[in-house]
């Protein structure tokens, strides 16, 4: 019997152990990642030096561009350099003909990127540094070589990071080379000693707006000038993270709030048990602070090395993700400033506990010594009321009655499991939404099939294809806001109705009309403070600006929603030579195979259109794969909170689960009276969980998401279904767990209790 | 036929320099219609003696057979199966369940899975003969303590089974109603019923008295 009982303490243990080290995993992933990503942007930055102002132009003379960074003011230093974009790059079985090459005119520390292995590039040989991400997907190693296209072979020297924009494979794989070691090696003619980028630090980098205003009015006889702030790409890189963080965030909230609530409920069952032994305690002479004390030691002989191992778990489980997430952000990874704040939430998953634990006892021990010994309660359990007389009294019945004797508790797992189930569903719904949009570009309102790289002429030789019902030249260029220049926007534009080609949905406001009006994306809409009616100002490639009135505002997912739909008269107007391609509307029923099979016979080297851009689809894969991943972790909490919820039923009716037992209940008995009790659980937190996620949960996230992406975040019956399907199984799970377990206690004891 | 027939029962408790024998080679038969009462000292090995006649416990060795069936050695849910169809418990404590009132702690048993047929008529008919009606649909905290251990007198017979076992069930009650229920044990005229109690009152209703002393079985005569 000692043995029996001893086992259940180290079961009840056991238990406490994992609802810790979950609670202390939870948070020590969040923070792990919420910190690394948080806090990204200003350690690449930093390490790198990132300049104030990125400003980007044709391809100009050094001097020149010199000559009129000299009459800015406030500027601390500069650096030139040209990129040179399309570069082939091959390594072993890799190769890329996008490459983007930075060729330094100084090469060194402090030029806009971080070197995060090997050295800097020298002022001689035949050298080059290679950003991290592409090393990290090549697999390339210090020392080895590398073809450049143009150039041939250089050695690899080290690896850096550029915090200006993210890495690969989200964008173009990038290298650096040394403007002084290629002129040695091959010859001062051998690269165009042209540059086509200025990094710009300021003294005081408050100024940037007026240094910009200033650059605008000094910039002319500089053409395709576009300008960056620091700020403006912290804007752009945070998008992506902002929303993980929001989301992980929530969940170790939600997680800690499960376990608190759990974990407070099984220190208070634990001092229930131990009432008349405090009160011996209190009868001979023991304080309420000793009795206190002694409650809080135990508890952290459980704490203490169980959230030791959750929070190991929890970083080692998310270091790696969170570094490879970082690193597509082309961010280094927290390295040791992470211990701060990680060693904050292990000393939280460590003393929460134990506070839970002296809150009980505390209270127990300050009550009267009589009472305790005579076994009182600790109070809180309600009595049967006369109400409830009319219930039936079978074992599922009496299961839900006896979960419900602790109203409060009752109602916080209710709670904390509502916003489970809520959260598995919003996780779920968001998931599918991103399957969606990544697959089907009707969901991004495009309504053509097909591009052709045809000029407009071209329209009428691909309208008399066979099954082509619509085709118009679609105009696209990259402008940017002219107040805010860390704000870059794709100027869209069809002649005529652009619905017919491209139909985002309109989230108000209605569509443009006439010459001076334009559609704007949501996510642009957001980061200028633009609505219907508002004016939108945008400066183009060759300095000119377009100002047009917003007439509607759309939802859009290309470029973080950063559109503008504008008309084409207009756009040709301010810029003529504007870039274009044919967009094919193939009729209903038509084969979009066949029509593409005919435009390339055209020459019009054709391409599906698609649903996320294509630039975004790494990234999307690493949010769904961090989703999947949240939604696991978020369904073993439910696990837990329902395997707890159910043995703190056991624990606390033990004496009735023993009586039962005597008069001849079995295990399936025990089983019925545990559906009971979970079934009181999971029936009102299910209802609690839908309601949550379709009227707070997705609007909600939708609403912090616009920046990055245009959601519809209300869960389907689909999603709803496999939601409660799972909840199912957790609770049958957790219903054969316990009542295992409470099947092996020893009657006797039961009863003594 | 004996309905409860137990030889050579030893159970020591305790590990270790703790460990303690209890008893060793205790033998005992009950008949139906026989009332048994044992008597000891406080710790002297009464109650665990019961819960090891009433499949609530296993001994070290020896054997136990209730209405023909051996309960040594026999799986959880057998030992669940003779406990629901053979023994009826009454304890000192009552042990009745808080949230349900009397009649339904009585017909709790009576719905168990694997319960005789004829349950709930038969709970009825207990809490009428036993004069609980007027309080049928009161709970537990409700009732008098002569009230608490009539009810748990009915669900302990609810499944008619051929062994009572009775912990101390005079304990908690005053005299009046201790009375009370010694006359209900005593009129249990067609089932075997033993009474482990400290009282000599209690034992006042047995045909048969045994004292519980170092480790043996003895006869009240023998004891004295």
């Amino acid at each position: 019997m000692a043995r029996q009982g001893l086992r259940a303490r180290r079961r009840r243990l056991a238990v406490t152990a994992i609802g810790v080290a979950l609670a202390a995993a939870m948070l020590s992933a969040a923070v792990v990642v919420s910190y690394g990503l948080g806090t990204g942007f200003s350690r690449a930055a930093s390490a790198a030096s990132l300049p104030d102002l990125l400003v980007r132009f044709s391809e100009q003379p050094g001097s020149r561009v010199v000559s009129r960074i000299r009459a800015l003011p406030d500027v601390s230093r500069w650096s030139l350099r040209l990129e040179a974009t399309n570069v082939e790059l091959s390594f072993g079985a890799h190769s890329s003909s996008s490459g983007v090459a930075e060729v330094l005119n100084q090469p060194g520390p402090d030029q806009g990127y971080a070197l995060v292995g090997g050295h800097q590039l020298g002022n001689h040989g035949r050298q080059v540094l290679v950003e991290r991400g592409v090393a990290a997907a090549w697999g390339i190693r210090l020392g080895q070589r590398i073809q450049v296209g143009g150039l041939g072979s250089e050695r690899v020297v080290g690896f850096a990071e550029g915090p200006d924009d993210v890495g690969y494979p989200l964008a173009a794989p990038r290298i650096y080379l040394s403007r002084p070691a290629l002129d040695v090696t091959y010859g001062a003619r051998a690269i165009d000693p042209r540059v086509n980028l200025a990094e710009i630090w300021l003294r005081n980098p408050a100024y940037v707006n007026q240094v910009l205003a200033q650059a605008r009015t000094i910039s002319y006889g500089l053409s395709a000038i576009r300008f960056a702030t620091r700020s403006g790409v912290q804007i752009l890189l945070d998008q992506a993270a902002g929303i993980v963080i929001d989301l992980l965030v929530a969940l170790s909230v939600i997680a800690l709030v499960t376990a608190g609530v759990l974990l407070a409920a099984s220190a208070r069952a634990e001092v229930q048990r131990r009432l008349t032994a405090i009160g011996v305690r209190r009868a001979l002479g023991e304080t309420r602070g000793q009795v206190t004390l002694a409650q809080v030691i135990e508890a952290l002989g459980v704490s203490l090395p169980a959230g030791t191992v959750g929070a190991g778990a929890g970083l080692a489980v998310t270091y790696g993700a969170s570094a490879r997430l970082l690193m597509l952000l082309n961010e280094p990874a927290p390295g040791w400033s992470l211990w701060l704040p990680l060693g904050a939430a292990w000393l939280a998953a460590i003393l929460l506990p134990a506070a839970g634990a002296a809150w009980p006892a505390w209270r127990a021990a300050g009550g009267s010594v009589v009472g305790l010994l005579r076994g009182g309660d600790l109070a809180g359990r309600s009595k049967a009321s006369a109400a409830r007389r009319h219930l039936p009294a079978g074992l599922v019945a009496l299961g839900g009655r006896l979960a419900a004797t602790r109203r409060a508790r009752l109602l916080a797992t209710v709670l904390t499991l509502g916003l489970s189930v809520g959260f598995v569903l919003l996780m779920l719904a968001l998931a599918s939404e991103l399957s969606t949009l990544q697959t089907d570009p009707g969901a991004l309102g495009k309504r053509y099939q097909l591009t052709a790289s045809l000029p407009p002429p071209a329209a009428g030789r691909v309208r008399r294809i066979a099954g082509v019902q619509a085709v118009a030249p679609r105009y696209e260029v990259q402008a940017a806001d002219s107040f805010e220049l860390g704000e870059t926007v794709d100027v869209i534009a069809y002649p005529g109705d652009h619905t017919v080609f491209e139909a985002p949905p309109l989230v108000t406001g209605g569509r443009l009309h006439g010459t001076r009006q334009a559609e704007v994306g949501e996510g642009l809409a957001e980061a200028l403070g633009l609505g219907v009616g508002s004016q939108l100002a945008l400066a183009l490639p060759d300095g000119r600006e377009l100002r047009l009135r917003v007439s509607g505002v759309v939802s859009s997912l290309d470029h973080d929603g950063r559109v503008a739909y504008v008309p084409a008269t207009t756009l040709l107007r301010a810029d003529p030579s504007a870039g274009s391609q044919l967009a094919v509307v193939v009729a209903p029923g038509a084969s979009v195979s066949a029509v593409d099979r005919a435009l390339t016979r055209l020459g019009a080297a054709p391409a599906a259109a698609t649903g996320a851009t294509g630039r975004g689809l790494p990234l999307v894969n690493v949010l769904r794969a961090i989703l999947r991943a949240v939604a696991v972790v978020d369904g073993l909490v439910c696990l837990y909170a329902l395997i707890q919820a159910c043995s703190l039923t056991v624990q606390e009716q033990r004496r009735t689960l023993a009586v039962l037992r005597a008069v001849g209940a079995g295990g399936g008995a025990v089983a019925r009276l545990l559906v009971g009790a979970v079934l009181t659980l999971i029936v009102p937190a299910a209802v609690l969980g839908v309601v949550l996620e379709e009227l707070l949960f997705g609007p909600e996230l939708s609403r912090l998401a616009i920046n990055y992406a245009v959601l519809d975040l209300g869960a389907g019956v689909t999603e709803v279904l496999a939601v409660l399907a799972g909840l199912g199984v957790a609770a049958a799970v957790a219903v054969a767990w316990v009542s295992r377990e409470a099947a092996r206690e020893s009657v006797v004891r039961g009863l003594a209790t | 036929m004996a309905v409860l027939k137990a030889t050579g029962l030893a159970k020591r408790v305790g590990t270790g320099r703790a460990a303690r024998r209890l008893f060793e080679g205790v033998g005992l038969s009950v008949e139906a219609g026989e009332v048994v009462a044992i008597l000891g000292r406080s710790g002297s090995g009464k109650s665990t003696l019961l819960h090891l006649l009433g499949a609530l416990d296993q001994p070290d060795s020896g054997s136990i057979r209730v209405a023909g069936e051996e309960l040594v050695g026999r799986h959880n849910a057998a030992l669940s199966r003779i406990r629901l169809r053979h023994i009826g418990f009454v304890f000192q404590q009552f042990q009745l369940i808080d949230e349900l009132t009397g009649l339904e702690n009585v017909l709790l048993a009576a719905r168990l899975p694997g319960a005789p047929a004829g349950g709930t008529h038969r709970a009825r008919k207990l809490v009428d003969t036993l004069g609980l009606t007027a309080v049928a649909t009161h709970l537990p905290h409700e009732l008098s303590g002569g009230e608490q251990q009539r009810f748990a007198i009915a669900r302990a017979l609810v499944n008619d089974p051929e062994l009572l076992l009775a912990d101390e069930p005079t304990g908690s009650l005053d005299a009046e109603n201790g009375a009370a229920v010694l006359d209900i044990l005593r009129d249990l005229s067609d089932r075997a019923v033993v009474i482990v109690t400290h009282e000599p009152d209690a034992a006042s209703i047995a045909d048969r008295v045994l004292f519980l002393r170092q480790g043996q079985l003895v006869p009240g005569a023998e004891a004295l």
